[in-house]
């Protein structure tokens, strides 16, 4: 075995495949096909059309974000999309892949031979190709105040403090990247977007009521007493399914809906 | 004669456009009138009368961008040459048609 040792080392050197005495078994060509929604604002005539891009899945990363890279590198520069951090925290590039809307990101290619499809989040207004028009949704988020709303200051002047219980109630809110899967997923969002607030924002909205620090429990629960902000949830829970993040927004909505009762 | 309700949408659309000036500094409104007229015929100009979708989603970009032009941060605009050109080539005409 010593006698082989230096060949060893020499393996770890990056050397080309083809400048290797003996050639390395290259990967098998596995084809994929791709249908991506497209739509051009600079031709606002033309309906929008599904375009097929077949790739190489071996020369590409594991997850629908990497596909979609290469294809924008490699294939057809003017595919539009919105990426950022590819690991799952800044929430740009949720979309709708094979039906169900999740974070381009985080969704594994699936490999089984069958096409995939790629379409922008469901009832939002199109900017182009696989980007929706968010102003809305970040208008929502912005209508229910989601900062700490505290007049009295902490009695220290430093920070506001929190018992280990109070912050426990946070967990599985404060996560939420606001990618708008959740409310581009569900039906009554679909219907009544203009009064209805949607999962997503309806979740950040129990997050602050939830905040022990909070001193506004009581308007921010005013605001939603209402037949549409609140109550056009008809507890349909393709929020839950859907969250790229494995988070609950209909139990959030639920527990608002628990305490609005209670009063 | 009496307009549909998209009409009257687009027409309510220009006539916010063209309200924009009077809130904007004396030296650059005839800029901003120049380039909202511009912008709102060549616009009016790529969707054919009976493209209703078109038109809807013209008429939601026009919105968008009105929105931000109405701010009043936004004091000054820029005029470029096809716009030049296109106003000597409109002006004439640009009065007998409305």
């Amino acid at each position: 075995m010593s006698a082989r040792l230096p060949r060893l080392a020499r393996s770890f050197s990056s050397s080309a495949a083809r400048n290797l005495a003996t050639p390395v078994a290259q990967k098998p060509v596995l084809n994929k096909e791709f249908k991506i929604y497209r739509w051009n604002p600079d031709e606002p005539a033309t309906k929008p059309t599904l375009q097929s891009y077949t790739i190489d899945l071996n020369q590409t990363g594991p997850m629908i974000l990497d596909a979609l890279i290469k294809i924008k590198n490699e294939v057809d520069p003017t595919l539009t999309f919105r990426r950022s951090c590819r690991e799952g925290i800044c929430g740009s590039c949720a979309m709708n892949i094979d039906g169900q809307n999740t974070l381009a990101c985080l969704c594994r290619i699936d490999r089984s031979g069958k096409d995939t499809k790629i379409y922008p989040l469901p009832h939002m207004y199109v900017v182009k190709d696989l980007v929706p028009d968010l102003t809305l949704f970040y208008k929502q988020y912005k209508s229910i105040k989601p900062y700490l709303q505290n007049p009295n200051p902490p009695e220290d002047g430093k920070e506001f403090l929190q018992s280990p219980e109070d912050r426990k109630k946070l967990d599985g809110m404060y996560e939420c990247i606001l990618c708008a899967c959740c409310s581009t997923s569900c039906p009554s969002y679909w219907w009544n977007q203009d009064e209805y607030l949607g999962p997503a924002t309806l979740m950040q909205a129990y997050r602050w009521i939830a905040d022990s620090r909070d001193s506004q429990t009581a308007e921010r629960k005013e605001v939603l007493q209402n037949e549409m902000s609140l109550y056009r949830c008809h507890t349909i829970f393709n929020c839950s399914r859907t969250c790229p993040k494995g988070l609950n927004p209909a139990l959030a909505i639920a527990k608002i809906k628990m305490e609005l009762a209670a009063d | 004669m009496s307009h549909s309700g998209l009409q009257k949408e687009v027409l309510s659309l220009y006539r916010r456009a063209l309200r924009i000036p009077r809130s904007k500094p004396e030296a650059s409104r005839s800029k901003w009138n120049l380039m909202l007229r511009y912008t709102f015929r060549t616009q009016a100009a790529r969707a054919h009368p009976g493209a209703f979708s078109t038109i809807e989603y013209l008429l939601r970009a026009g919105r968008r961008q009105i929105d931000m032009f109405e701010h009043p941060s936004v004091k000054d605009c820029h005029v470029s040459a096809e716009m030049q050109s296109w106003q000597t080539e409109h002006k004439n005409t640009s009065r007998s048609q409305t």
